[in-house]
C-alpha cells in the first residue's frame, strides 16, 4: 500500500466514484454535504484534490464549456487504477478489522 | 424587476483572486465559484450569496491547490519536448560565432587547451594512482598489516610492522590462508662484463606470486622464491644484463653471495611495489643468522607483511585478531603503545598520511600539490574566456535583445551561453589530448617511480577527462551567461551598451591583474632556479674539485693502481676516498663520546694525502696521514660540526677520544674547517674521517695535462697494464657533482615549461583584451587622428590601461614571489642558497614586459595605421 489514505480522501475518492462522469469540484462539495452533512470550503476541497492527483490516486481533465458558468469549463476528476487499488486496500482493512472484532458491533 | 441582469458575483473579491493568482491556470475554480454563486442566490438570497463567495475566494487564496497551481504556472514557459530542438538551436548558434569570431576562438581555445593539458596530465596520474594494484585476483582477500607507534611525544603510522608479526599470526590463525613476508632493502652490485651494476629490491616470502597476480615471464611461480639464493629480474633488468639469452638458470655474482635466476617477471604496472629484482625471504635469514626474526618485537623498519585471508573470512576477523597481536606487541615495549590495523591491498595507495611505506609513496598530498599547480596555470585560461566574452559583448549584445523581446528567459540565454562554452572547452580538450600526449613522456620522466604508472588513455581516463571539460565549461561559461542574462533588452537594441563595455572595468581588471601575477610568479621561479643551479655549479664547496679525475677501483689492486698513477708526468698526486665528495654520502655510522650517548655520524674513508691534494682547511691540529695505531687508538679527522655536536655531551675525560658502535676507539687528531661534502640541498652533518685504502673505493688523481684525451688513454694502458678483468673509467669530479644537481635542471624544465604556458595564455589574454577594446574604440580613434592626435599620443590612449595593469601586478608579484622563493622555497630545496639575486627578478621581468608590449603593439599598430575615414564608416 503506497502512502496514507487519510478518511477524508477516502470519502472524496468514494464520491468521485459515485458521482461517476459528473465528477468536478463544486458536484463533489455538494454531494458530500448532502450524504456526510459536512460543509465544505472550496479552497478545502480543491487542496484535497490536488493532493490527491499528486499521489496519483486521481486524474483531472477539462471538459466543455458551458454557458451557466460564463463560458467557463468543468475540471472533471476521475480514478486511477491505483486509486481504485488503494481504495480496495482500505476496504480490505476495514472488513478484516469487522470480522476480527472480538466487541460485538452489530447494532 | 424584468429584463434585470443578474446579481454578478462581488468584483473585489474576484480581482482579488485573479490578481493572486497570476498567471495560475483557475478556469475550473472561477467556474466553479460562479455556479456556485448562481446556485446561493436562487436559495438563500443576494447578500447570502455574495458573502458565501467571498468566504470561499478566501479559502481558495490560502489553499494548498491554488499555491500548487501557481507554482506550476511560473515553469509553464518551459516545454521538456522541445528542449532538444532549442539545444541544437545552442550548438548552431554556437558554431556561427565561433567561426564568426576567429580570433576570440583560437585564443580560447589555445589557452584553455594550453591550460588544461597540465590537468590532464594530474588526473591521469590520479585515475591511475587510484587503480593501483586492481589487477590482483585477490586483492580483496590481501591485507597489509600497518603499525601505529605511540609514545608520549607522538604518533606515527608506518606501514612497515614488526619482524615477528608475520610468523606469530600465520602460527596463530588459520584463517589467515598465507602469510607474505617482504622486507625492502636488497641492493646487490652484481659483477656484470667486469662493471659493478647497482639494483634495488626486496626479499619475498615464497608464496609471493602465488598470491599477487604479477605475471611471471619463465619461471615456476610455487617454486621462484623457495631457495635462498634465488633471484628473479623483471624483464628490463634481464635485457641489461642477458641481452638476448636465456637467463633462466644464469647465476649472479655479488659481494653477498652468488644468486641464481629462477625467475622473469613483466615490468611492474600499476602497483605500490617498485623493484628490479627480487630474492627469497630465506637469503635474509640466511645473510643475518643472529637476528632472531620471530622472536623480534621491537624492529619495525624494512619489515613488511601482507596476509591473505581464506575465501569468506570478513575483515572484521582480522582486525579482532590484529587486536590481540597488538596487545601481545605492546607486552614487549612497555614505553609505547602499539597499535596494529589492516590495510586492503588496493587502498594502500595513494596513502594519505604514513611513514615508511613500500615503494614510492605515492601519497595524496603531493598529488593535490600537483594538481593545484595545473589548476594554477587553468585559472588564467578560464579567466581568459571570461573577459574576452563580456569584452565582445558589443557583438552579441543585440542577439540577446531580440532573443530577450521574442520571450527567451534568462533561464534560457544563461543557458544558450553554458552550452556555448562547453563546446569550447570540448574543443579545447581536443587540443589537450594532443598536448598531453607530447609531454607525457618527458613529464613522467622526471618524476620518480613514474615508469609504473599506467597513463595511457583508457576509457576511464577519458570519462574523468570529459567530466573534467564539462566543469570547466560550466566555471568558465557561468560569469558571462550571467552578464548576458542581466543584460536590458531595450539598452542593447539601441545599442546603449557600448559606452558601459568600452573600457576594462572591475571584475575584469582583477582577473587581468591575477593572470600577470601568475605568469610573473612563475617567470621569476625560473630565473630564481636557473641562478641556483649557476650558483651551486660554481659554488666552492670547500674542498678542490677542478682537475680531479675520480677512477672506480673495482677488483683492482688499489696500493699498486696508485703507485702506477703516481708515476705519470701528468698526474701531480693521488689519494683515495671511499664516496666521492660533493655527492650524496649514504654511510652513517654510531659513535659514543662518551661511553653512553650515541651520535649518529657521516663517515668517510680516505687514502693518503687526501686533505692535501684536496686542497682542505685544518681549523686545528694536523692531517695526520697514516693510520698510526698508538695505544689501540685509531687516529681521525673531524669537522667543526662533529666537534660542535658532541659538546653537548658531558665528555668526562679527554674530548678527542670517543669509540665507534664496533668498539674502536678514535682519536681525533685534526678538525677540519665545515665544508660541503654533500649536495648544498644537505645541512652540514658530522663527518668522520678515517684513513683506509682497503676501505676506499675511488681513486682521486689530481691532473693537469694539456690534451686530457691522450692524458686518460695513457691511464687506461696503465690500469689494463695491472689488472685486465676490471675496466678503466675515469670522470672528473666537477661532471660528478653536475650530475648531484641533476634535480635542479628538472625544476628547471617543469617550471620553465609551466611558466611558458602561464606567459602565453596571459599574452593570449592580453591580445584578445586590446584587440576588443581597440575594435571597440575604432570610432574614437578616427576622430582622435582627425583631429590632429600624433601616433604616440594614440599609443598612450589606448595602452596607458593596460600598461598600469601589468605594473599593478608587478608591484604585487615581485615581493610576493622573493618572499616565496628566496624565504620558503629556495631554503628547501637548497639549505646553503644565497637566495634570489635582483639581477634575474628584473630580467624576468623585463621579458614579461617585452612580450606583453609586443602584444599591445601589434594591435594598436593596425588601429592606429587606420585611414580614419574608412573606420568613421565603417560603424
Amino acid at each position: 500500500m503506497k502512502g496514507y489514505l487519510g478518511e477524508f480522501e477516502e470519502l472524496v475518492l468514494l464520491t468521485i466514484a459515485n458521482l461517476g462522469s459528473d465528477a468536478y469540484g463544486l458536484a463533489l462539495i455538494r454531494d458530500i454535504n448532502e450524504r456526510a452533512g459536512r460543509n465544505l470550503s472550496m479552497g478545502g476541497m480543491h487542496s484535497t484534490l490536488t493532493r490527491l492527483e499528486e499521489k496519483g490516486y486521481i486524474t483531472s481533465y477539462l471538459g466543455e464549456p458551458t454557458n451557466e458558468r460564463g463560458g467557463r469549463r468543468k475540471r472533471y476528476f476521475e480514478l486511477t487504477s491505483s486509486g481504485i487499488a488503494s481504495l480496495n486496500d482500505m476496504k480490505a482493512l476495514r472488513d478484516e478489522l469487522w470480522a476480527n472484532a472480538k466487541v460485538n458491533l452489530s447494532i | 424587476m424584468k429584463n434585470q441582469q443578474p446579481p454578478s458575483p462581488p468584483r473585489f473579491a474576484q480581482r482579488i483572486f485573479q490578481w493572486w493568482a497570476g498567471t495560475a491556470d483557475t478556469e475550473d475554480l472561477l467556474g466553479d465559484l460562479d455556479e456556485h454563486f448562481l446556485y446561493n442566490l436562487q436559495s438563500r438570497g443576494k447578500r447570502k450569496a455574495q458573502w458565501i463567495y467571498v468566504v470561499q475566494v478566501c479559502s481558495l487564496l490560502f489553499s494548498y491547490a491554488l499555491r500548487k497551481r501557481k507554482s506550476a504556472a511560473s515553469y509553464s514557459t518551459y516545454y521538456p519536448n522541445n528542449s532538444l530542438a532549442m539545444l541544437q538551436n545552442y550548438f548552431k548558434i554556437a558554431i556561427r560565432n565561433f567561426q564568426k569570431q576567429k580570433l576570440f576562438t583560437v585564443i580560447n581555445i589555445v589557452g584553455l587547451a594550453l591550460g588544461m593539458s597540465i590537468c590532464l596530465l594530474a588526473l591521469s596520474m590520479f585515475v591511475s594512482i587510484f587503480r593501483f594494484d586492481e589487477f590482483h585476483e585477490k586483492k580483496d582477500r590481501i591485507f597489509q598489516i600497518n603499525t601505529q607507534i605511540a609514545d608520549r611525544n607522538q604518533k606515527d603510522l608506518y606501514a612497515s610492522t614488526l619482524n615477528a608479526v608475520g610468523d606469530y599470526m600465520e602460527e596463530k590463525y588459520p584463517f589467515i590462508e598465507q602469510v607474505i613476508k617482504i622486507r625492502s632493502g636488497f641492493n646487490p652490485e652484481i659483477h656484470h662484463q667486469g662493471n659493478l651494476m647497482s639494483f634495488h629490491g626486496y626479499y619475498a616470502g615464497p608464496s609471493f606470486f602465488q598470491t599477487f597476480s604479477f605475471p611471471l615471464i619463465s619461471g615456476n611461480p610455487a617454486t621462484a622464491l623457495a631457495e635462498p639464493f634465488s633471484i628473479i629480474l623483471t624483464q628490463s633488468v634481464a635485457e641489461t644484463l642477458f641481452r638476448d639469452d636465456n637467463p633462466m638458470g644464469k647465476t649472479l655474482e655479488t659481494a653477498t653471495g652468488t644468486y641464481r635466476v629462477t625467475g622473469v617477471m613483466a615490468d611492474l604496472k600499476q602497483t605500490h611495489f617498485y623493484f628490479q629484482v627480487l630474492t627469497s625471504h630465506q637469503t635474509y635469514e640466511m645473510l643475518h643468522a643472529g637476528a632472531n626474526l620471530q622472536s623480534d618485537w621491537k624492529t619495525y623498519r624494512n619489515n613488511y607483511v601482507y596476509v591473505l585471508l581464506r575465501p569468506n573470512t570478513s575483515p572484521e576477523t582480522l582486525n579482532d585478531a590484529l587486536a590481540q597481536v597488538s596487545a601481545n606487541a605492546s607486552a614487549f615495549n612497555p614505553n609505547e603503545s602499539i597499535t596494529l590495523e589492516s590495510t586492503a591491498l588496493p587502498q594502500i595507495i595513494p596513502s594519505w598520511n604514513i611513514s615508511n611505506g613500500l615503494g614510492v609513496g605515492w601519497d595524496l598530498p603531493t598529488m593535490i600539490f600537483f594538481m593545484v599547480l595545473g589548476l594554477l596555470i587553468l585559472m588564467p585560461a578560464i579567466f581568459n574566456y571570461t573577459n574576452l566574452s563580456i569584452a565582445r559583448a558589443l557583438k552579441r549584445a543585440k542577439e540577446i535583445g531580440i532573443r530577450k523581446v521574442v520571450g527567451a528567459e534568462k533561464n534560457q540565454i544563461k543557458a544558450q551561453f553554458v552550452v556555448e562554452t562547453i563546446l569550447l572547452t570540448f574543443l579545447a580538450l581536443i587540443g589537450s589530448i594532443f598536448i598531453f600526449k607530447l609531454i607525457q613522456t618527458e613529464f613522467l620522466t622526471m618524476i620518480m617511480g613514474a615508469d609504473s604508472l599506467d597513463t595511457s588513455l583508457s576509457l576511464s581516463v577519458l570519462a574523468v577527462f570529459i567530466l573534467f571539460s564539462l566543469i570547466i565549461g560550466i566555471v568558465a561559461g557561468i560569469f558571462p551567461a550571467l552578464y548576458f542574462s542581466r543584460l536590458n533588452p531595450i539598452h542593447t537594441i539601441k545599442g546603449e551598451i557600448k559606452s558601459r563595455s568600452g573600457g576594462v572595468s572591475g571584475i575584469r581588471k582583477g582577473l587581468f591583474v591575477f593572470q600577470f601575477f601568475v605568469s610573473l610568479v612563475f617567470i621569476i621561479g625560473v630565473g630564481a632556479i636557473i641562478k641556483q643551479y649557476a650558483f651551486v655549479l660554481n659554488y666552492n664547496h670547500g674542498f678542490q674539485s677542478d682537475h680531479v679525475l675520480a677512477v672506480p677501483f673495482q677488483s683492482i689492486d688499489k696500493q699498486v693502481v696508485i703507485n702506477e698513477f703516481r708515476t705519470h708526468p701528468d698526474v701531480s698526486a693521488v689519494t683515495a676516498a671511499s664516496n666521492l665528495p660533493g655527492l650524496r654520502l649514504p654511510i652513517t655510522v654510531d659513535i659514543t663520546p662518551n661511553e653512553i650517548d650515541t651520535l649518529t655520524v657521516n663517515q668517510v674513508f680516505i687514502g693518503e694525502d687526501f686533505i692535501e691534494n684536496m686542497g682542505m682547511t685544518l681549523t686545528w691540529g694536523e692531517s695526520g696521514n697514516k693510520q698510526r695505531s698508538t695505544q689501540n687508538e685509531e687516529l681521525v679527522l673531524v669537522n667543526e660540526q662533529f666537534i660542535r655536536s658532541t659538546s653537548v655531551f658531558a665528555v668526562q675525560k679527554d674530548s678527542l677520544i670517543f669509540s665507534l658502535a664496533d668498539g674502536t676507539r678514535c682519536r681525533i687528531v685534526g678538525i677540519l674547517r665545515d665544508f660541503n661534502f654533500e649536495p648544498l640541498n644537505e645541512l652540514i652533518h658530522p663527518l668522520v674521517f678515517r684513513y683506509s685504502l682497503a676501505e676506499s673505493n675511488f681513486a682521486l688523481l689530481t691532473v693537469h695535462s694539456a690534451d686530457i684525451k691522450k692524458t686518460i688513454n695513457e691511464l687506461d694502458a696503465i690500469w689494463t697494464g695491472i689488472d685486465q678483468n676490471a675496466s678503466f673509467e675515469a670522470s672528473f669530479l666537477d661532471d660528478k657533482i653536475e650530475q648531484a644537481y641533476y634535480f635542479l635542471v628538472v625544476q628547471i624544465k617543469i617550471f620553465g615549461f609551466l611558466s611558458a604556458l602561464a606567459i602565453v595564455i596571459s599574452c593570449l589574454g592580453l591580445l584578445g583584451m586590446v584587440s576588443y577594446t581597440t575594435e571597440n574604440r575604432t570610432k574614437e580613434i578616427a576622430i582622435r587622428k582627425i583631429m590632429g592626435a600624433s601616433n604616440k599620443s594614440l599609443y598612450y590612449t589606448l595602452t596607458k590601461d593596460f600598461v598600469k595593469l601589468i605594473l599593478i601586478a608587478a608591484v604585487i608579484a615581485i615581493p610576493f614571489s622573493y618572499f616565496f622563493y628566496d624565504m620558503v622555497l629556495l631554503r628547501i630545496f637548497l639549505t646553503y642558497s644565497d637566495g634570489l639575486g635582483l639581477t634575474e627578478m628584473v630580467l624576468s621581468i623585463a621579458f614579461l614586459f617585452l612580450v606583453g608590449f609586443a602584444a599591445i603593439y601589434w594591435q594598436t599598430f593596425r588601429v592606429t595605421r587606420d585611414n580614419p575615414a574608412t573606420n568613421l564608416r565603417h560603424e
